[in-house]
């Protein structure tokens, strides 16, 4: 009896060792996927918050990507968003933050695939944004590239990917004649 | 002795009662139920719900009047396992990975060529009756579209409101049960 609770408190303070080890020291994997949650959260803002804070909030969106980021949005029933450079991005969740009085995003299923160097990362999501107020949220999948820059991950690239192969040129709205 | 002392202390009917319900011995059934409870709740948690059955909350109105906003239903993720889908199926499509995923109609199989005109659906030129269509709405006019051998065309039953487009056999999580 002794013996089995030995080596129960054995298994104990390993794991807890392993699970402290991981909180010190994630893999790139869990790395990412923290940076990516904390840019949700960052891009999050409610109706709550005073100019001061929404703008340094917003600021702080930019701490996220690379100098010379590329963007390329296109969410069904919107015009297409195309930004470059951290600055556009920055002014963009200002943007955002004068037109929504608040807004909720969240990144789900995320899917990193390292670079065999480990010093980039392709991240294919889906992302979630809800206006509290409004009852549909909108749902969208994207690819995130993030390199890695002085020990953080920056993403570099966003771009939408057309989970519904849908190509606006295969359609024509006709007017009704009656 | 302790058990059967419990039991005694209910006569009659109700002795026959205590028994069928929380058995001879009160312990044993106590520790019986709590094993068979985790193991039911490991078994639909981690398997069942996971890899067979997969809940879902309907969201939005793309699928409208089929299936209504706010909705709960099941996919089924072995109905693809032995055979394809079918026209007329309703599938739930995976985005980045299943936590959000398009709920839409099958119109169009591998290989064939699939449009709109005057709001009806046309497979290889044919005009195709859609005895699901609960009531029609007419889809915008499309342009033939031919499928390559691994992909399904889908709509929702808005058409005015849906997406549509093609997808990849592998983006087909299950058909909708209910």
């Amino acid at each position: 009896m002794k013996r089995v609770v030995q080596v129960l408190l054995l298994a104990a303070v390993a794991g807890l060792a392993f699970w402290l080890w991981t909180v010190f020291f994630p893999s790139p994997e869990k790395a990412i996927r923290s940076r990516l949650n904390a840019l949700a959260k960052a891009v999050s803002f409610d109706a709550h918050g005073g100019l001061i804070s929404q703008a340094l909030n917003a600021e702080s969106v930019g701490e996220f990507f690379t100098v010379d980021v590329d963007v390329e949005v296109t969410v069904p029933g919107f015009e297409g968003l195309s930004m470059h450079g951290r600055d556009e991005v920055q002014q963009a969740a200002m943007g955002a933050r004068h037109r929504l009085t608040a807004l909720k995003v969240e990144f789900v299923d995320m899917n990193v695939k390292l670079d065999p160097d480990g010093q980039g990362a392709k991240v294919n999501l889906t992302g979630n944004a809800k206006v509290p107020g409004e009852k549909e949220a909108s749902a969208q999948e994207f690819n995130f590239i993030l390199k890695k820059v002085d020990g953080k991950w920056l993403i570099s690239r966003v771009e939408t990917v057309k989970t519904l192969s849908f190509r606006s040129a295969d359609f024509s709205l006709v007017a009704d004649e009656s | 002795m302790e058990p059967a002392a419990t039991v005694a202390r209910f006569p009659g009917w109700l002795r026959v009662v205590q028994i069928i319900v929380i058995g001879r011995n009160p312990k044993r059934t106590l520790i019986r139920a709590a094993v068979l409870g985790t193991v039911c709740f490991v078994f639909f948690k981690f398997f069942f719900f996971e890899h067979i059955v997969r809940q879902v909350r309907v969201e939005g109105n793309s699928m409208f009047p089929t299936y209504h906003d706010g909705t709960r239903n099941f996919v089924n993720k072995l109905a693809y396992r032995h055979s394809d889908p079918k026209r007329g199926d309703v599938v739930a499509i995976r985005m980045a990975g299943e936590h959000e995923m398009l709920l839409k109609r099958i119109v169009g199989l591998p290989g064939e060529t699939v449009a709109f005109a005057n709001g009806r659906l046309l497979i290889n030129g044919e005009e195709i009756e859609e005895p699901y269509l609960k009531h029609h709405s007419p889809a915008p006019d499309m342009k033939p579209v031919t499928l390559k051998p691994r992909e399904y065309y889908v709509i929702g039953d808005n058409r005015m409101m849906s997406e549509q487009g093609r997808i990849d056999r592998d983006r087909i999580v299950g058909r909708i049960i209910l």
